[in-house]
């Protein structure tokens, strides 16, 4: 600890959203990695996103220990309050976003010892770009505190579903066509339904800023992508 | 840390003088008008000192933050931040002071390039809520604390519109607790995208040619062979070789004006086009083709010449081309294909289908709060319809509904990825409606359980039909209501365009 600052509480504040912006920014790349791992079967990438992970889960906790420090300190009220609680939940979820990254990496390096699936993976990547642009499109707005981009991502949840339930049927078609390939098949089916579970935590996120920059939850239902029919 | 050890080192020493001045006043009463003066002095240095240090101090801490005015004006000529700002390659500079403060790195300068990358609001700020990639905070911390001058590559990514950067950072020399370090990024993108639009091209040229060159080389092999003399299956084979030596010409084409879209597609056009008058040149070039399948064309749209849409003509042109040459692929004899073309939507409309029960999905979407107005063309076709689930992957290359036949349908299975690249080099959006007559499984499945939401589906089977949706950013608002008049063209192109006007 070399030079004295005098901290203020605002910079705490600000510290602490850096410091989950950071984490977006790494679980971003984790995804990122994650989905390339798949596309390209490159084992080694995929480990490097399975021992990365802990730092993730370091951070998450130094945002939890920091955030009850200014609570108990501090005393935060009304937006500072709201700011605090967000960084918190959002650390969270950015954590749990991790962990599916690394599952994916993980699978990933068990389906690049098989066969490869080229139309398989080339769809995994295109709902891993989604779910990564919707990553990024809530963490910039978290970033520059704009409600309008968290309600834009909270609103176009659909999208993804509708890559989920694409990519389930293609699934299925391939592990009927080839009992052969049902293992493989399986792995995918998890990375499709990882995939989509880091797009509902990027609308859990969505949520959370609305929070942070309105202090109302959110009353609506979200939209969820009818899975079954036509209606919307 | 000296600075504030020689505070400690003024304060007491001006005090013991100041003491000793104090005692003389008390014991020597000769001396005292003169000692006063010399308590005076004293106490006057001693507090100038503290103020000089104290000062200093602050200046320090004010330098941390905004080491800015350690890169110092020259005396005369531009200052270096000038010089810096000037440089079209984005150039910053990073300030820490503790490696374990994770999020404590500043950005305390950073030039006009930089800024405009990064949309941000001034010169300086928290270097995470700039930059979040891992790879080059990691870059910037050795540099800041390890004195290593490293680079990576950092994916700028925007969709589709990727950037690839390559990030430099080295330490710049500096005493002090602060250390500084240089950040420059130089676009890589062009020469990653030639990259890997060479493998790209290989790939889909060789894996897409192998089909017509086997059945060629078939046909060859047969007429060499058992009909050699028979005249009629001479003519037969050459027919079909023609038509594959064709398709083959038109693959190549396609592959290659693919290639050079991509390689553009992060450099969005600057010029101007007329949506309308792009979408009437082509029902003009179709318009015998489509007579001949017995399909009416019909455009709804503004007059022409009015309104501009930012954008590249000839791409503009393309779009609308193939989405008309693919709605025609499809309808059925009888049926009409529409163009539709509005004006002055937001983004929200325009991405918004326009039939509430259909199946529709958003295939591309516009970037937010860059534009405010969009122009929206949609193709309408009356053919079988898409189901739901194929819809995701309908502008991927080479990709064919399930199902679909495509003998008669002469296509590359490139027109909709052509679509969207140049659309999403526009900036602006696709959306895809379509109600088909097959069911798919899943909706089977809820139409047996019981569930208020099967009363609203329509007992007879709907109309099906598949409608493209592009829309383009708008140079600016026209005000254009929903009575302003349109022109409608149908078929006989000309003498109804002269009827209308």
């Amino acid at each position: 600890m070399g030079a004295h600052i005098v901290k203020t509480y605002q910079e705490e504040l600000d510290q602490l959203s850096a410091e989950v912006v950071l984490m977006g920014g790494l679980a971003e790349a984790q995804v990122a990695d994650a989905v390339e791992a798949v596309a390209r079967r490159d084992v080694g990438l995929a480990q490097s996103v399975v021992q990365r992970d802990h730092k993730l889960d370091e951070l998450e906790k130094d945002v939890e220990r920091k955030c009850i420090r200014l609570i108990a300190l501090r005393q935060p009220m009304a937006d500072d309050l709201r700011k605090t609680v967000a960084a918190m939940k959002l650390a969270t979820s950015l954590e749990r976003t991790g962990d599916l990254a690394k599952n994916i990496a993980k699978r990933a390096m068990v389906i690049a010892e098989a066969e490869p699936m080229t139309p398989l993976t080339r769809s995994i990547e295109r709902m891993g770009k989604l779910v990564s642009s919707r990553l990024r499109d809530v963490l910039d707005a978290y970033k520059a505190g704009k409600l309008d981009l968290a309600q834009n991502v909270w609103a176009s949840d659909t999208e993804v579903d509708e890559h989920y339930n694409s990519l389930f049927r293609e699934l299925l078609t391939y592990m009927m066509g080839d009992p052969r390939t049902i293992s493989a098949c399986t792995h995918l089916l998890f990375m499709a339904k990882n995939l989509e579970r880091i797009g509902d935590h990027a609308t859990n996120m969505a949520e959370h800023i609305h929070y942070e920059l309105t202090g109302e939850d959110y009353v609506e239902d979200r939209p969820k992508g009818n899975t079954l029919n036509s209606i919307e | 840390m000296d600075k504030r050890k020689s505070v400690w080192n003024v304060v007491p020493a001006g005090g013991v003088i100041g003491m000793v001045a104090l005692v003389g006043i008390a014991m020597v009463p000769v001396l005292r008008p003169f000692l006063i003066y010399a308590a005076l002095l004293v106490v006057a240095y001693t507090m100038y000192k503290y103020l000089v240090i104290i000062g200093e101090a602050e200046g320090r801490i004010k330098a941390l933050k905004l080491p800015e005015k350690q890169i110092k004006v020259q005396p005369q000529g531009p200052s270096f931040q000038e010089v810096l700002r000037a440089i079209p390659d984005p150039v910053m500079i990073v300030a820490g002071i503790e490696p374990d403060d994770i999020a404590g790195r500043w950005i305390v300068f950073a030039n006009t390039a930089a800024q405009g990358l990064f949309r941000m609001d001034g010169e300086g700020g928290l270097l995470v809520s700039t930059i979040r990639n891992p790879e080059v905070l990691e870059c910037v911390d050795e540099a800041l604390f390890g004195g290593i001058s490293t680079s990576t590559f950092y994916d700028l990514a925007g969709g589709a519109r990727d950037q690839i950067w390559r990030a430099y950072a080295s330490p710049l020399p500096v005493t002090g607790p602060q250390r500084l370090a240089l950040l420059t990024l130089r676009d890589e993108t062009d020469a990653r995208r030639m990259e890997r639009m060479r493998a790209d091209f290989l790939a889909n040229a060789s894996h897409e040619l192998r089909t017509p060159l086997a059945s060629l080389a078939g046909f060859i092999e047969t007429l060499r062979g058992p009909a050699k003399d028979d005249e009629k299956a001479r003519e037969k084979f050459l027919d079909i070789m023609a038509t594959q030596a064709e398709r083959m010409r038109r693959l190549i084409q396609d592959l290659l004006s693919l290639s050079r879209i991509e390689l553009n597609e992060h450099v969005p056009p600057s010029g101007e086009a007329d949506l309308t008058l792009a979408a009437r040149d082509v029902v003009d070039s179709v318009s015998l083709m489509a007579r001949d399948k017995g399909v009416s064309l019909i455009i709804r749209a503004p007059k022409p010449g009015l309104y501009p849409i930012l954008g590249d003509r000839d791409q503009i042109l393309q779009v609308v081309q193939n989405l008309v040459d693919n709605a025609l692929k499809y309808a059925v004899r009888g049926s009409e294909v529409t163009v539709d073309i509005r004006y002055d939507l937001s983004l929200e409309q325009a991405v918004a289908g326009s039939n509430s029960g259909a199946a529709r999905l958003v295939l591309l979407r516009p970037d937010r709060n860059v534009h405010d107005f969009y122009a929206q063309v949609t193709v309408r076709d009356a053919g079988p319809g898409i189901r739901r689930e194929f819809l995701p992957r309908l502008a991927e290359r080479f990709y064919r509904v399930e199902g679909q036949k495509s003998g008669d349908k002469l296509g590359t299975g490139l027109g909709l990825a052509i679509v969207k690249h140049i659309i999403n080099r526009h900036r602006g959006g696709l959306v895809v409606e379509s109600q088909s007559s097959v069911t798919s499984d899943a909706a089977d499945v809820l139409e047996r359980t019981p569930n208020e939401k099967v009363a609203t589906l329509p007992a007879a089977t709907p109309v099906t039909f598949t409608a493209f949706s592009a829309c383009f950013p708008q140079a600016r608002a026209y005000g254009l209501g929903a009575d302003t008049p349109r022109l409608v063209i149908s078929d006989g192109v000309s003498r109804d365009l002269k009827d209308a006007v």
